[in-house]
């Protein structure tokens, strides 16, 4: 990655406001700025506010699709937070929460345990590095449902990934008989097939986010730490990671809040079954929007999410935004003061445990 | 020393090697199996690793340049090129119409400061939502004001779901540029609007080329939206594919392959043209480089 040519080195915000005046051009600034502003708030209203209305006043209904009159009239089946309890005493509700979140925990931690192996492994030029790179950032552009139909074929019982299994562990090692595990049809398998699946599209990302900021990391110090005499683990634990944890904040933050929404490879794949072994929480709303046509009770469910989901994203959006206000050089480097990181000290102290 | 170097770089290299080949495989398969005939696509007791007899024929059956065989293309009499020019219709526009909305508010935000400090972050906070969470009342809405299944209404959606990513990525990109640009152009005689496309915007080309793909990605890449707001008249390519995997008539891997092949080129192709930038846009802007 060679550092972005063409665009001029960033200078710091001026703190002060310049003085709204119509010597800029006849407006103040503050009407600009609003004007500025308009179409996307526009939009956001067209699209997020009033929808978000509706949602609220059907939630209180019992309406669905098939209900005989308008939306608007749907004040006619009013049955106050009925939607509410029920979602909330729901155990296919509830254990498609849990399993969202089982697949967020293993997906993440998967994705960012590879992601962070390939970018040491691809730290220093050897040959051929630019055209394996390729091999590895190309997952990330697949397109999610295409991802589903591919590991749909890959994991059919009679596909090859067992194909190749019993090739290695019957034909070569003579270990097992024949391998026919059915990656799909078992429910309790299924859900780390999807697993699977997200790790292979998603684990590119976080090697590329983890590969720019090793090759940000301060020469001279990783030299420095070097003729100290720290090892690998010594050098990853008391310097890369520390100096890359905001970097691995985000990473970290931004593939759990998108594998949360998962549902286009999960769909593809196994439409959230077999029965609902692998409904996840987008699944599930789906099914009961598609099946079942209960529009009252899915905008009901949907509020719950949205609940939950405001809870993490109000603290997970901080991160991102102190990060857009420093350049990413001063993101990685110690900060003044307090945090410094003494090499020295952090070698000696290990050495003595 | 010498010794251990030479090993680490040969453990190295098998690690690669070995990682590569897992992560290769899945496109491997769909690439291939794209050129498999029928017959080989998945045949009882046996794999075909590589196809026997290559053919064109998938692709050809997915464009519609052939008699269709299979029992889908048969039973359904259609074929993939309107979705695909579906798909290039829809989010070709809901690009353009998020970039309109898009780069004028990170404008007024990164320079104005407009919507104070609030603004910005009630606009990322939207983007966590699991869209399926609001497509109801959407359905509703579009469907009462008849933009159900027409490209308005996706274009509208698309726009509003991607809003949140022009305005973070436009906003770091504008953070970058001294301000010292536009304010010239002001003092040079330009009204606010003359500064901000004569002088500003020329600025951020490269910027706003790499953000205009970046979205579009994403709607190429989108189906649930599609899937739920759609129908025949205006269903995408993904919505396709889902629907030949869900037909009653089997398993049709070839002309599914084809098409999967076709729909990820647009984002492979793009994706690598703006490969410095993609970090920064997955990231909202957070990681620059």
């Amino acid at each position: 990655m060679e550092a972005p040519a063409g665009i001029p080195a960033r200078q710091a915000p001026p703190k002060r406001r310049l003085p709204g005046s119509s010597a800029f051009g006849g407006r103040s600034e503050k009407g600009i700025a609003q004007v500025l502003v308009t179409p996307g708030q526009l939009l956001l209203l067209f699209l997020i506010g009033f929808p978000a209305g509706v949602a609220i006043y059907i939630s209180f209904t019992n309406y669905t699709a098939t209900t005989g009159y308008p939306w608007y009239d749907a004040y006619k089946g009013w049955i106050w937070f009925d939607n509410y309890w029920e979602a909330l005493s729901s155990g296919g509700f509830w254990s498609s929460i849990w399993r969202t979140l089982l697949v967020s925990v293993l997906a993440v931690g998967i994705e960012f345990a590879l992601g962070l192996i390939l970018a040491f492994l691809f730290l220093r030029e050897f040959r051929a590095r630019g055209i394996l790179m390729v091999v590895f950032l190309l997952p990330m552009m697949v397109v999610p449902a295409v991802t589903g139909f591919i590991f749909y074929m890959i994991f059919q019982t009679s596909g090859p990934l067992n194909a190749a299994l019993t090739f290695i562990f019957d034909t070569v090692l003579g270990i097992t008989g024949p391998i026919h595990i059915p990656w799909l049809s078992d429910p309790s398998i299924a859900i780390y097939s999807v697993i699977m699946a997200d790790i292979w599209q998603w684990t590119p990302l976080m090697f590329l986010i983890f590969l720019s900021g090793l090759v940000a990391l301060p020469e001279d110090q990783m030299n420095q730490a070097r003729i100290l005499g720290a090892g690998f683990w010594h050098q990853l634990r008391y310097l890369v990671l520390p100096m890359m944890k905001p970097i691995i904040l985000i990473a970290l933050i931004i593939r759990s809040i998108e594998v949360f929404k998962i549902f286009d490879s999960d769909w593809l794949l196994t439409r959230g079954g077999p029965g609902d072994a692998t409904t996840t929480i987008s699944v599930y709303l789906y099914r009961q929007i598609n099946e079942n046509y209960r529009y009252g009770y899915a905008s009901a469910a949907a509020i719950i999410v949205l609940i939950m989901v405001s809870a993490f994203a109000i603290r997970a959006i901080r991160p991102i935004e102190a990060a857009q206000e420093e350049t990413f050089e001063e993101l990685i480097k110690p900060e003044d003061g307090g945090e410094e990181l003494h090499i020295e000290d952090a070698i000696a102290t290990e050495a003595q445990v | 020393m010498q010794g251990r170097s030479t090993l680490k770089g040969i453990g190295r290299a098998a690690a690669i090697i070995l990682l590569g080949a897992l992560f290769l495989f899945p496109l491997y398969w769909m690439v291939t199996m794209s050129f498999k005939p029928q017959e080989e696509w998945n045949p009882v007791g046996k794999t075909i690793w590589w196809p026997q007899n290559p053919t064109l024929d998938n692709f050809k059956q997915v464009l519609g340049m052939t008699s269709q065989n299979t029992q889908f293309f048969q039973a359904s009499n259609t074929d993939a090129t309107q979705p695909i020019i579906h798909s290039f219709i829809a989010a070709g526009g809901g690009t353009i119409l998020a970039l309109i909305a898009g780069v004028l508010a990170a404008y007024g935000i990164a320079r104005f400061r407009a919507g104070g400090r609030m603004l910005p972050f009630q606009i990322l906070q939207l983007r966590m939502f699991p869209p399926v969470a609001i497509i109801i009342p959407l359905l509703i809405m579009l469907a009462y004001i008849h933009l159900f299944d027409t490209f308005w209404g996706l274009w509208l959606v698309y726009a509003a779901v991607t809003f949140a990513f022009v305005v973070w990525l436009m906003r770091s990109f504008f953070q970058e540029l001294p301000r010292e640009i536009g304010e010239a152009a002001i003092v040079d005689g330009c009204s606010q609007w003359g500064a901000f496309f004569k002088a500003v915007l020329p600025n951020v080309k490269g910027g706003l080329a790499a953000t205009a793909l970046f979205v579009f990605i994403l709607n190429w890449s989108d189906f649930l939206i599609a899937l739920v707001l759609t129908t025949g008249k205006t269903m995408t390519a993904p919505v396709f594919l889902n629907s030949l995997q869900s037909a009653a008539a089997g398993q049709e891997y070839g002309p599914q392959a084809a098409l999967g092949l076709i729909l990820i080129l647009p984002p492979a192709i793009l994706g690598f043209a703006i490969q410095r930038y993609l970090v920064r846009g997955l990231t909202f802007g957070a990681i620059k480089r």
